[in-house]
């Protein structure tokens, strides 16, 4: 089942570089896979279209690699990578928003992806839970930018982040809750959004059909 | 211990320091991969990672020649890549007790030569016999991979399929799952391993060597006590020394496999032993 580059979005970059990565699908063990992570994270950073997707790509590598010698220097490569990023992340996040959306983005997507015999990486998930409380926070709230963020990663992969560890979940929510309630810095569009993800968890992480028309009838137009 | 044997442990460790953690050894064309994890392509010689182009990236801590980066001394690996492998690992080991658990109760109380039963899914008696303690098997498990990472094992499972293995005369991988002391199953990864250094890759040098040294000890004589299931009492009595020695280089380092240049010293030891 080859997904075609569309899939994979990378069509925002140069053709040199597609080429690499299309090489890296096929016969991970002819290219340079250090390489080929280092793009994908750089790129990732960059391109928010492209962070929302790259965990995709990435997992097809990690299992071309597998498969073709039992090999894991992309994956092992990737995750180090990614490390370094995170632990860089109040940095990153104090010299370029967008691109601390970007690398939430990414790391969230690769948790999504990235599963090992079925299964999120145990390594990822405290993480990611810092994460997304760092974007929880007052002064990231205040950020429109920072919540649409928090609340897409929410949507994609809440309900496996409360399933493997729900007391982490709980400490979010209060977050949400205490900023939705006393924070006054807030805009409209961001208090929506927070209510809306207050009440798609309080549903099983599925929205009601009278508040999903509630809040997305209004696109339709 | 005679001087030759001493000056080739000196030279296998002074080995280990010049290259460090970082360049390639004189096993290193045997091995699959490099330090740095990646598939090594070419087979000459050397052709392991630049001592350079590592130490740039490396931290202070070592790396073993078939770590695929650098480790913390056996010490929690906090590294995400690390942890995910472990996890993986684990995983894998669960598994496999999990299918011997199964394959175990079905299996009926066969009658056993004292010598035999060495596949899985003959090992009656599994209730006492089994090995559930999930540290040895993790670590077990740790030193068959080391083995099985190399180009030796890749070229022997391709030239003979498991169907055409005869025992005695092909490596086995040792059963994890067995009760064994700590040193019976630590020599029995040893000699797997030096089973496997039959096949190998061709080089110039060190190849002839490592037979010719074989043969010179008469290890064939340790070989077939090996054969598809050691006996524990033969292996305590015979290679006492082999055993000895090996403890006393390996100390309890729960962390690294036996590092290929030791084993082949100690292999170069005992003339004497049958």
């Amino acid at each position: 089942m080859e997904n075609s580059a569309d899939d994979y979005r990378i069509q925002s970059l140069d053709m040199d570089t597609q080429m690499l990565l299309k090489t890296a699908l096929k016969d991970p063990s002819s290219v340079n896979l250090e390489k080929v992570s280092d793009i994908l994270v750089d790129q990732s950073l960059k391109d928010q279209v492209f962070s929302k997707e790259a965990g995709r790509i990435c997992y097809t590598i990690v299992q071309a690699e597998a498969k073709q010698n039992n090999g894991n220097v992309f994956r092992r490569n990737l995750l180090t990578r990614l490390q370094q990023e995170f632990k860089s992340r109040e940095e990153t996040r104090a010299r370029s928003l967008q691109e601390w959306v970007c690398l939430v983005t990414f790391i969230c997507n690769i948790f999504d992806y990235l599963k090992v015999n079925n299964m999120p990486m145990v390594a990822l998930v405290h993480p990611v839970y810092d994460c997304l409380m760092r974007l929880s926070q007052p002064d990231a709230l205040m950020n429109e930018e920072e919540v649409d963020c928090l609340v897409l990663q929410l949507h994609r992969i809440g309900e496996q982040l409360e399933k493997v560890n729900g007391p982490r979940m709980d400490e979010l929510f209060y977050l949400l809750r205490d900023g939705f309630l006393l924070q006054e810095d807030l805009t409209s569009m961001a208090r929506l959004l927070l209510l809306e993800i207050l009440e798609f968890r309080a549903g099983g992480w599925v929205l009601s059909s009278t508040a999903h028309k509630y809040y997305y009838s209004e696109l339709a137009d | 211990m005679s001087n030759w044997t001493r000056g080739r442990r000196r030279e296998a460790r002074d080995n280990e320091h010049d290259n460090g953690s970082s360049g390639p050894s004189r096993w290193s064309h045997c091995r699959k991969r490099g330090v740095d994890g990646s598939l090594r392509a070419n087979r000459e010689g050397d052709a392991g990672p630049e001592k350079g182009g590592e130490s740039d990236s490396r931290k202070a801590s070592f790396t073993t020649p078939e770590s695929t980066g650098p480790v913390s001394r056996c010490g929690r690996k906090a590294d995400w890549g690390s942890q995910v492998e472990n996890d993986e690992m684990r995983r894998d080991v669960h598994r496999d007790m999990q299918r011997r658990r199964i394959l175990g109760a079905e299996v009926p109380q066969r009658e056993r030569k004292i010598s035999s039963g060495s596949s899985e899914s003959c090992d009656s008696r599994e209730g006492e016999n089994i090995e559930t303690d999930e540290a040895v098997l993790l670590r077990r498990q740790k030193q068959i991979n080391y083995g099985k990472n190399t180009l030796a094992y890749d070229r022997y499972i391709k030239e003979i399929p498991k169907h055409l293995r005869q025992p005695g005369v092909h490596p086995k991988t040792p059963n994890k799952f067995r009760k064994y002391s700590r040193r019976s199953w630590d020599q029995q990864i040893k000699l797997w391993k030096v089973k496997l250094h039959a096949w190998d890759p061709p080089t110039e040098e060190g190849q002839d060597k490592v037979l010719d040294d074989i043969e010179e000890l008469g290890i064939d004589d340790v070989m077939d006590i090996e054969l598809d299931f050691p006996n524990l009492t033969d292996f305590q009595n015979a290679p006492a020394s082999l055993a000895t020695h090996s403890r006393s280089l390996e100390g309890d380092d729960d962390c690294s496999g036996t590092p290929v240049k030791i084993q082949k010293t100690e292999i170069t030891e005992e003339p004497d032993l049958a």
